[in-house]
């Protein structure tokens, strides 16, 4: 019985839908506020979602139709399972094993890989151009990104995410150390949730709307939502590795403390979005290999001389 | 109307996504539309995104008279839009055929290829007016919701 609260109420499908259009919508606010406008009303996400709820569903005839409807389920399911072994109310996830960082980096890159195989089912130009993007910009962001959260999971000694969170926990000044490693994942992970100046996969400008163009009703909203729910996965996960403050107070208390450094990497990828352009994807390739790789090398470095030094 | 069917329409009323197509005009409108857009007039206030794709999109905004080559084009786009669709003509050209009505490539108004809910006279129509337009379009998709 516990265990269906967990997976559909808290933390699970509910609570995260809710936190998701909670922060779409901040996210959109904000982007409008800097840019001078008025922007969207509260209820905005959840319009769009019930309204891509209720349109009719299109498959084009050569797409692959169990693959073209299976894949936004695939991206939904794999986001909301990450989030169970992210600690958000403490130092303790639900679950945790030692490696659960490695699974929950594995279950952020699958939605990436649906992106592609439902662009590349639904048989359109457009969408296949889109998702072979989607593929070249994977190669590019996911090495920065594992380095600069694998280089703070050696100096805990640990590889499960609520170790990490007690190590930090209990040496409050060691996240200055990690400022580096922080900035590099913040910037590969606005690449991973396809988002200005990194949204080149669905650049509507360019290729309509990348892997999505086919894509519409119940389809669409899901794939909405798990992107949503990625962002508020990925934002965890780098609050949980790189902010490691409040922790050390009651489950309430920690909880508004998680919600808080939530938002605030939300409104970062926010103001990233407004004061960038789109890059082209060999500048976005580039400059992951040639600026983010050696910075998280050399957060790596530094965190192998301290651990040397501390031990 | 049902509960859901209640939430469906209000969900559709708050959030229209729409689609810009040029099927022939002399791109005054389509200078309006984009205006429209821009953050002086601010469309996402009521939930207007504007949308690259006619599998996303709810509202098809025209601009021009529908000339011969376009017009399979139009009813091409048209049809692949999801339902619930809604058209609407933008400028008076859109509406009529205005001054090119009559000419030997020119089919008419959008209503002569594909179904239009609203006309937004004007050459070319002002941002006001086409915002005016998609609120009144909006408050009829209210109405229908009080009378069933």
């Amino acid at each position: 019985m516990i265990y269906l609260f967990y997976i559909l109420v808290f933390p699970g499908i509910l609570f995260l839908s809710v936190f998701a259009l909670a922060a779409e919508f901040i996210d959109r606010k904000l982007y409008a506020k800097l840019q001078n406008r008025i922007g969207p009303p509260w209820f905005q996400p959840l319009a769009d979602m019930i309204k891509l709820l209720g349109k009719e569903d299109i498959v084009p005839t050569d797409a692959n139709a169990r693959m073209f409807k299976l894949m936004p389920l695939v991206a939904f399911t794999s986001t909301v399972t990450a989030f169970f072994y992210i600690p958000i109310w403490g130092e303790r996830s639900i679950y945790y094993f030692n490696g659960d960082l490695v699974v929950v980096l594995y279950l952020l890159t699958i939605p990436t890989l649906t992106f592609f195989i439902g662009g590349w089912y639904s048989t359109s130009l457009f969408a296949r151009l889109g998702s072979v993007r989607t593929l070249t910009q994977l190669f590019a962001y996911e090495v920065p990104l594992f380095m600069g959260i694998l280089s703070s999971a050696l100096i805990a000694n640990s590889w499960s995410l609520s170790e990490i969170a007690v190590f930090y926990a209990h040496r409050p000044w060691f996240w200055v150390s990690n400022i580096i490693g922080f900035a590099v994942s913040l910037i590969a992970l606005v690449g991973k949730l396809e988002k200005a100046p990194f949204d080149i996969p669905e650049a509507e400008t360019e290729i309509v709307a990348g892997s999505f163009t086919e894509y519409s009703g119940r389809h669409l909203a899901f794939f909405r939502l798990s992107i949503d729910i990625e962002m508020i996965v990925g934002a965890s996960l780098l609050a949980a590795v790189f902010l490691p403050f409040g922790l050390e107070f009651s489950a309430p208390i920690a909880f508004i403390f998680y919600i808080i450094k939530v938002l605030f990497i939300v409104a970062l990828i926010a103001v990233f979005r407004t004061i960038f352009a789109r890059l082209r994807i060999d500048q976005m390739v580039h400059f992951c290999w040639k600026y983010l790789v050696p910075l998280s090398l050399l957060q790596l470095l530094i965190n192998l001389i301290l651990k040397d030094i501390l031990t | 109307m049902g509960l859901v069917d209640c939430i469906v329409n209000w969900g559709r009323i708050k959030s229209p996504w729409i689609l810009h197509f040029n099927s022939g005009a002399c791109n005054a409108c389509d200078i309006e539309i984009i205006a429209t857009l821009t953050p002086r007039y601010d469309i996402e206030r009521f939930g207007v995104l504007l949308k690259g794709t006619p599998r996303h999109a709810d509202v098809l905004v025209c601009s021009g008279p529908v000339t011969f080559q376009v017009e399979d084009r139009l009813k091409r786009i048209y049809e692949q839009m999801a339902e619930p669709k809604f058209v609407v003509a933008v400028g008076t050209c859109a509406c009529s055929g205005g001054v090119f009505k009559g000419c030997y490539n020119i089919k008419g108004g959008i209503n002569t290829a594909i179904p239009v809910s609203l006309y937004i006279p004007g050459c070319p129509a002002s941002p006001k007016a086409i915002i005016d337009g998609v609120v009144k379009l909006l408050e009829s998709l209210e109405e229908k919701e009080g009378k069933e």
